[in-house]
């Protein structure tokens, strides 16, 4: 990166991670919500809905997707082409499973009778872990976007930025999953 | 009036059908104005524009706009209470709560805002030596993100679904259970997509206060509008990130089932918090910019550096920073306990303090100058009295035991108006008058600006000042009539011939405008002899700003200049500028967002997702549009 780029970087970087900031407060509220309201007074408490094997299970998939994603980074760092396509096609896989495996999750909530309008602790729980859901599949999206543009060759420094850039999206994204363990999950499964 | 129509008959109340005939009988004229003028390439100009001077132009031509249609709003309401058991047109009851609801969210969200938002994107950047906002392309997004929401909101009246909550949205009301119609999801969503415009504009201030500052400006150095910006900015962030999560919780509850703020388990009192929570900052984020205006132009217009820099930076700091901790002021008789009362009551107290620095400070900056009484000067020096006048029933609403009394009433009326004219509005007139030559090359007429001052000042007072005697009689807020035994016809008509007053004073403007664009003549850089960077550059700002870039050496650099007869050094080298470009892509994702927002509304899935694939392909083909693409080098390589 020369000095002309890696100023305009800098300044996307900072607007990046204000606009992070904004989603964490979004998500603040989200856990405020979700704390006030769960357990709930009447309707399924959350320790009979909740299965800990899909959260240990989606966990897996999505944390380690945040260490591929830095070993893809690495790859890229060192113009090394194949150990970054590899990398970064496990972390699209890693996305996609946990994305599923949270379709399947929400299915067999619903299926059991455990849908957003059952109490106020299953309405609180399908809009915190839903929107943190539907960022995972942006990402999905944002991530076969920026393969294309590998494939493409847009000018590598570009390509840097835009990596960096999606990387911060995708640590995020992990961080408020692991608060969705410690203030979500893990009280109740314990 | 009942319309025919198909045999069926279509109720249409005769206010909708007036706004109806009143919309195309002005769209003709502007129209045809526009083909005869040839016009309409000018428009394609500023739809697809990234550059800051001309998105803050449309912000404020549609805060204008707004301003317009909230302002005989508030005429209807003023003409329906200006004689005891009145029935004004249709204005009672619901027509009623829908015409306060309107002139309430309007004038916040609609007409506010962009007018402050507008005058950050003209001048802010013109003041720090930049040469546009940091992310040009973002910043087209969040003014037309603004725009679809706020034309969202409107279409509603035009189809007869105006909300009908009142501007704060309070559940269980806004909830489907007793508003189940389409008008609470105009408020909802109209809020949800130009308050996220809003959280991009203010992040791009931002960086582009942090990174895109002249040599030599540093942040000690710059403007207090540019400090009032920044920190505004950064209240907007953390403000309307919870309005968004607010509202969005409530569009679960009216659409999809969900009961978080009423039912046997929901909480109507959460999205009380929420709300303040947004709602009192937002408070600020209107009054932060307009002190900062009245701080450069106080200045100018007395020929005197700021009194006080630091203390003046530090207590817009403090005023944000305290800003986050009184929201509870607004639910003093929910009945949240002593103890919480009386900490939010201590808290709204201590602002007092910062904001009577500022006043004094700005009152020592006059003190021992020269003092000249142009019109941006005259709002400036009407403000502070008014102001104060505001603060000080601030105050007594304060008292949480005295604010049982005071609550909902008339009094919290006079009160919010008195701070949010006398700051907001008569800053937004202040910074119009000083910058519009930034903006259009013209100054405009010094003598209509005078009319215009002194009778909306006037009509103000008269509006607002009886409505503290009246409250204090006990008279609810929200309430379409009294009766004579009330004994408050006199004050009441007062109010109503104030407001009429304020509404002829903004013909004054009006006519204005249109004088100095047909008879009045361009000026050069500097026409007010100012003291900071905007001035200068030429009047109008033009597309390529500071060529070469100035080196900024103390506070009101351009000032010292004049005075000691030089000119600014400048220099060649300077940080890349934001890259400029044009592009339909942040109109179509405003409009694809519109139609999402449509579907949600009138349940029409197939809509919603149209809308929803709409903005998330945009996003892709902005992706593979970016125009760094072109400008980035090539010497790293792929192997």
């Amino acid at each position: 990166m020369n000095d002309y780029e890696s100023a305009l970087f800098k300044d996307k970087q900072i607007g990046f991670l204000i606009y992070l900031g904004a989603e964490a407060i979004m998500f603040t509220v989200l856990f405020a919500t979700y704390l006030i309201f769960t357990p709930a007074e009447q309707g399924p408490h959350p320790t009979e809905v909740f299965k800990a094997v899909s959260v240990i299970l989606s966990s897996f998939f999505l944390l380690s997707s945040s260490g591929t994603l830095i070993a893809a980074e690495k790859g890229l760092a060192k113009n090394n082409q194949r150990k970054f396509i590899t990398w970064f096609a496990i972390t699209l896989l890693f996305a996609m499973i946990f994305l599923g495996l949270e379709i399947h999750e929400f299915y067999t909530f619903v299926s059991d009778g455990y849908g957003i309008s059952v109490n106020v602790f299953m309405s609180s729980f399908y809009v915190l872990v839903g929107l943190h859901a539907a960022h995972v599949a942006f990402g999905i999206g944002w991530m076969i976007v920026l393969f294309i543009h590998y494939m493409r060759k847009i000018p590598m420094s570009l390509f840097r930025e835009k990596h960096k850039i999606f990387s911060y999206y995708w640590h995020f994204v992990d961080v408020i999953w692991v608060v969705i363990i410690l203030l979500v999950y893990l009280p109740y499964l314990l | 009036m009942d319309i025919p129509l198909f045999g069926d008959t279509l109720f249409v109340p005769t206010d909708v059908m007036a706004a109806w005939v009143f919309t195309i009988l002005m769209a003709i004229p502007i129209g045809l104005f526009i083909l005869k003028k040839k016009k309409v390439g000018l428009i394609f100009d500023y739809v697809k524009t990234t550059n800051h001077r001309k998105i803050g132009t449309l912000y404020i031509l549609f805060g204008i706009v707004y301003f317009f249609r909230a302002g005989v709003d508030a005429l209807f309401i003023r003409a329906q209470l200006a004689f005891p058991n009145n029935d004004f047109w249709v204005f009672q009851g619901e027509k009623y709560n829908e015409v306060f609801t309107t002139h309430g969210t309007l004038m916040i969200f609609f007409v506010a805002m962009p007018l402050l938002l507008g005058l950050m994107n003209v001048v802010v950047p013109l003041q720090i030596g930049a040469r546009d906002l940091a992310f040009p392309f973002l910043n087209a997004v969040g003014f037309w993100l603004f725009f679809a929401g706020s034309v969202f909101f409107n279409v509603s009246f035009f189809i007869n679904m105006t909300p009908e909550i009142g501007w704060t949205g309070y559940a269980p009301l806004s909830t489907e259970q007793f508003t189940p119609g389409a008008g609470t999801d105009f408020y909802v969503f109209g809020l949800q997509i130009s308050g996220l415009g809003t959280i991009f504009t203010a992040l791009n201030l931002i960086v582009t206060i942090i990174r895109h500052r002249a040599p030599g400006m540093k942040m000690t150095r710059m403007p207090l509008f540019a400090w009032a910006t920044l920190i505004t900015s950064l209240l907007i962030i953390i403000a309307f990130s919870v309005l968004a999560i607010a509202l969005y919780l409530l569009m679960f509850d009216r659409q999809f089932g969900t009961g978080f703020f009423s039912g046997s388990e929901g909480d109507p009192v959460f999205w009380q918090h929420l709300f303040w929570i947004f709602g009192h900052p937002e408070v600020y984020i209107l009054a932060l910019p307009a002190f900062g205006v009245f701080s450069d132009i106080i200045s100018t217009f007395s020929k005197k550096v700021i009194f006080g820099y630091p203390i003046m930076v530090i207590s817009i700091a403090l005023i944000g920073f305290l800003g986050f901790m009184v929201w509870a002021h607004h639910m003093f008789t929910v009945g949240l306990g002593p103890m919480a009362n009386t900490f939010f009551a201590i808290t709204t107290m201590a602002i007092a303090v910062p904001t009577g620095i500022k006043v004094f400070n700005w009152l020592f900056t006059i003190r021992g100058g020269v003092v000249r009484f142009t019109t941006p000067m005259l709002f400036a020096l009407g403000f502070i009295p008014s102001f104060v006048m505001g603060g000080v029933t601030g105050v007594m609403l304060s008292v949480s035991a005295a604010n049982f009394q005071f609550h909902d009433t008339h009094f919290v009326v006079a009160h919010f108006h008195y701070v949010i004219i006398a700051s907001t509005i008569f800053g937004i007139f202040a910074g119009l008058y000083y910058w519009y030559p930034k903006i259009t090359g013209f100054v405009l007429g010094e003598k209509l600006g005078r009319w215009h001052f002194w009778t909306f000042l006037i009509g103000f007072h008269l509006t607002f000042f009886p409505m503290h005697i009246t409250g204090l009689e006990g008279v609810p807020r929200r309430v379409y009539t009294y009766t004579e035994a009330d004994g408050i016809f006199l004050l009441n008509f007062t109010s109503t011939i104030g407001a009429f007053l304020m509404g002829i004073s903004m013909l004054f403007l009006v006519w204005n405008v249109y004088k100095t664009h047909t008879n009045g003549k361009k000026v050069g850089n500097d026409p007010w002899d100012g003291r900071t960077l905007e001035w200068y550059v030429p009047s109008p700002a033009p597309v390529q700003t500071f060529d070469p870039m100035p080196i900024v050496k103390e506070i009101d650099p351009l000032w010292y200049t004049k005075l000691e007869n030089r000119s600014l050094r400048t220099t060649t080298s300077t940080r890349p500028a934001p890259i400029e470009t044009e592009s339909f892509i942040p109109i179509s994702m405003a409009m694809a967002l519109f139609l999402l927002s449509l579907g949600l509304t009138f349940s029409l899935y197939w809509l919603a997702i149209v809308g929803g694939i709409g903005v998330l392909g945009l996003f892709i083909v902005r992706s593979f549009t970016d125009e760094r693409e072109h400008v980035y080098g090539k010497e790293d390589s792929y192997e």
